[in-house]
């Protein structure tokens, strides 16, 4: 009989939505349960901790010391590692510090900042070595559903390279960036099922960017179309850590962009 | 003696317990927040006023709505901006599936195992797999409340300035109506089940703020009202002292009274306890219903009712969401964005969320961020639950416990306030 995989679901510091999001698959997360063994996953339970995972799933950025430790455990004794969510995946919102001086920054939010860690954030993949990413803020749940499916079946998953505006049902004269919105749909990867445009919100691109982009053109039409300036460009930019993903991929462009991450 | 826990599970968040036993009494008892700090606070400054908004609902994937919202209170209260009367409609029920999700998660896969000394939400799975199946579709329907409204549900879309950006899709509308009586005798019967329970003994007074309303049960708006007295927000906060203590890193909040000779502080509890509290006797007609069946004596002071006070508000957001549809389908919905051309000022926004009132306090220049302070729930309940700690020794039978079991009951307690560990620390 083959034996059930083991899974740890783990939780660095941010807002564990994509926690939350894999709960919401409702009766499907509960059928997942039943296929695999849960190694860790601190939401639902209170037992000890095993030696071995089969597969980890981790979101949320490493910010305590004892996060990066931890994380650095978890990666000797997982297989495969999988980063979720635009915090694990890019530094997602807490990254927006790193654009700026932060120890001006924790001054702004304590009286007292002894004993509180105040990192650059990183994202997973500059810390220990990642074997898939699923982006998003927060993951898309049918996305997550699919792909750890596929691992579960023994094959390797991949997200398709294409831009959000592929899945946007405003594609072609309702386009939010032609109407003059700041709409990053261009150069983010697809598989959100693009919620947002779909609300009349202006992608801000939480999947970080596809490969192959076109950084100089998205520029253009930001600032034509949507008359913001370079500062404006960059602020959009950093919102989920994208700016520093893009800086990145430019530095290290024989490596492939984005989601079959990189080694560490 | 020392008693220490380490990573309580099955809350949001990361935390853990430390305390000493003299004598048979509890002494020094801390909780020890293990979230690092993402400085929303700070880093909202300098950006774009309606970034608030939405970098503000990343502060908690679990009441992502909440944040999301009093940011837009906030901002309209800034800029003196009424939202239109349609939109609050439509905000007023996505509260309600904010509280639903929340609670729904809370009550059965956090809280229930405590009662029947599971250790793990797979044994509890498969003893009441009816009941499992119930709470999930209860969760999924208030999840489908906030979708159909907010775009999505985990961080929302549709919230906008003074409204609404997109009207909700009619016909889903129609669904929900239905599923949302659908799943009302689920909960009733779910509420029944936490009526049922076992709740430990123990009681410590303390102070019950929550918002007031004459109109409804306040969720969406209202003064505050703190033992009796009813409190703008703004003047709450004037009596607020946040302070760093232990941990740091999550602030906890006291109450300050300047009486004629001297300064008072203490802790205060917010909450579905404080709610039922100030609040009972605006409750819907079956969550109404299922309180007396409860049979309880108030001023309610035993937070472990806490739970209780969630179930019982799940049925009464059922009955609030059929009477919002009942009032918005087949409407011509007024929601549109405003525009607004002087972007300064200060403005507080103050929403219940499902672990209690939420604070945003802001002050904006020239469409910019100049200043903000988020005071989350769960940061001004940690002090209240660290002084019940400290007198947990009169918990009904605590002498007779072993260390286990002690431990057993600080973790229940711990969980009963629902804390929310990453919005303590945000």
């Amino acid at each position: 009989m083959n034996k059930k995989p083991v899974v740890a679901i783990l939780s660095l510091t941010c807002c564990e939505g994509c926690q939350v999001a894999i709960m919401d698959l409702g009766e499907r997360f509960l059928e997942f349960l039943t296929k695999v063994d849960i190694g860790d996953f601190r939401l639902i339970e209170d037992l000890p901790d095993v030696d071995k995972y089969d597969i980890a799933i981790v979101e949320g950025t490493a910010i305590t010391k004892e996060q990066v430790k931890r994380l650095k455990n978890v990666r000797k004794k997982s297989k495969i590692l999988i980063a979720i969510g635009a915090c694990a995946c890019l530094g997602g919102v807490q990254e927006l510090k790193n654009y700026r001086n932060k120890k001006e920054i924790i001054r702004q939010v304590y009286p007292n900042i002894r004993g509180i860690d105040n990192p650059k954030i990183k994202s997973v993949k500059e810390i220990v070595r990642v074997d898939l990413e699923i982006p998003g803020c927060p993951i898309n749940k049918e996305e997550f559903f699919r792909i750890i499916n596929e691992f579960l079946q023994g094959e390797i998953p991949k997200i398709e390279q294409k831009p959000v505006c592929e899945e946007c049902p405003r594609k072609g004269k309702n386009c939010l960036l032609l109407l003059g919105k700041p709409c990053l749909g261009p150069i983010s990867l697809a598989g959100c099922g693009a919620p947002c445009p779909t609300s009349d919100f202006p992608c801000d691109g939480c999947r970080g960017p596809r490969e192959g982009i076109n950084l100089e053109a998205m520029k253009k039409a930001l600032k034509i179309k949507a008359r913001l300036d370079d500062k404006q460009i960059n602020m959009l930019l950093e919102r989920f850590g994208k700016r520093n993903e893009i800086i990145n991929n430019q530095l290290t462009s024989n490596l492939p962009i984005g989601r079959q991450a990189s080694n560490k | 003696m020392k008693i220490r826990i380490d990573h309580i599970a099955k809350i949001e968040g990361h935390a853990s317990f430390t305390a000493d036993i003299v004598k048979g009494d509890v002494k020094s008892a801390k909780i020890k927040i293990e979230e690092g700090a993402r400085l929303f606070e700070g880093i909202m400054r300098g950006r774009n006023d309606v970034e608030i908004p939405e970098l503000g609902s990343r502060i908690c994937g679990v009441c992502p709505v909440v944040h999301n919202l009093t940011g837009f209170r906030a901002l309209e209260n800034a800029f003196s901006i009424e939202p239109k009367e349609d939109a609050v409609l439509l905000r007023k029920l996505m509260m309600m599936g904010q509280l639903v999700n929340s609670h729904a998660l809370h009550l059965f896969f956090f809280s229930l195992s405590d009662f029947f000394g599971f250790k793990n939400d797979l044994e509890l799975i498969n003893e009441y797999p009816e009941k499992t199946h119930d709470a999930m579709k209860i969760r999924d329907v208030g999840n489908k409340l906030v979708e159909i409204i907010g775009g999505r549900t985990i961080h929302p879309l549709t919230p906008c300035i003074g409204g609404i950006r997109k009207a909700p899709d009619l016909e889903k509308l129609k669904l929900i109506f239905n599923e949302c009586k659908t799943v009302l005798p689920l909960t009733i019967k779910l509420g029944e089940l936490f009526i049922g329970l076992k709740y430990p003994d123990f009681q410590r007074k303390t102070s019950y703020v929550s918002l007031t309303s004459d109109k409804e049960y306040a969720i969406y708006e209202g003064d505050l009202k703190v033992d009796e007295k009813i409190l703008k927000p703004v003047e709450f906060l004037g009596k607020v002292k946040e302070f760093q203590s232990g941990d740091r890193v999550a602030k906890r909040t006291n109450i300050v009274e300047n009486l004629p000779e001297r300064q008072k502080e203490h802790s205060y509890m917010t909450g579905a306890l404080a709610r039922l509290n100030n609040n009972r006797e605006k409750l819907n007609s079956e969550a109404k219903k299922l309180l007396e069946k409860a049979n309880l004596n108030f001023p309610l002071y035993n937070p472990f009712y806490n739970i209780l006070g969630q179930a019982i508000e799940l049925v009464h957001c059922f009955e609030e969401s059929i009477k919002i549809l009942e009032q918005i389908i087949d409407k011509q919905m007024d929601l549109g964005e405003m525009v607004v051309e002087n972007r300064n000022g200060k403005g507080v926004g103050a929403i219940e969320a499902p672990r209690g009132t939420l604070f945003y306090d802001v002050k904006i220049k020239d469409g910019l961020v100049e200043n903000i302070n988020i005071i989350t729930p769960t940061a001004q309940n940690i002090a209240n639950l660290e002084d019940d700690l400290e007198e947990f020794e009169k918990i009904g039978g605590f002498k007779k416990l072993t260390l286990g079991e002690k431990k057993e009951k600080i973790k229940m307690l711990i969980r009963a306030y629902d804390p929310c560990v990453t919005c303590a620390v945000h």
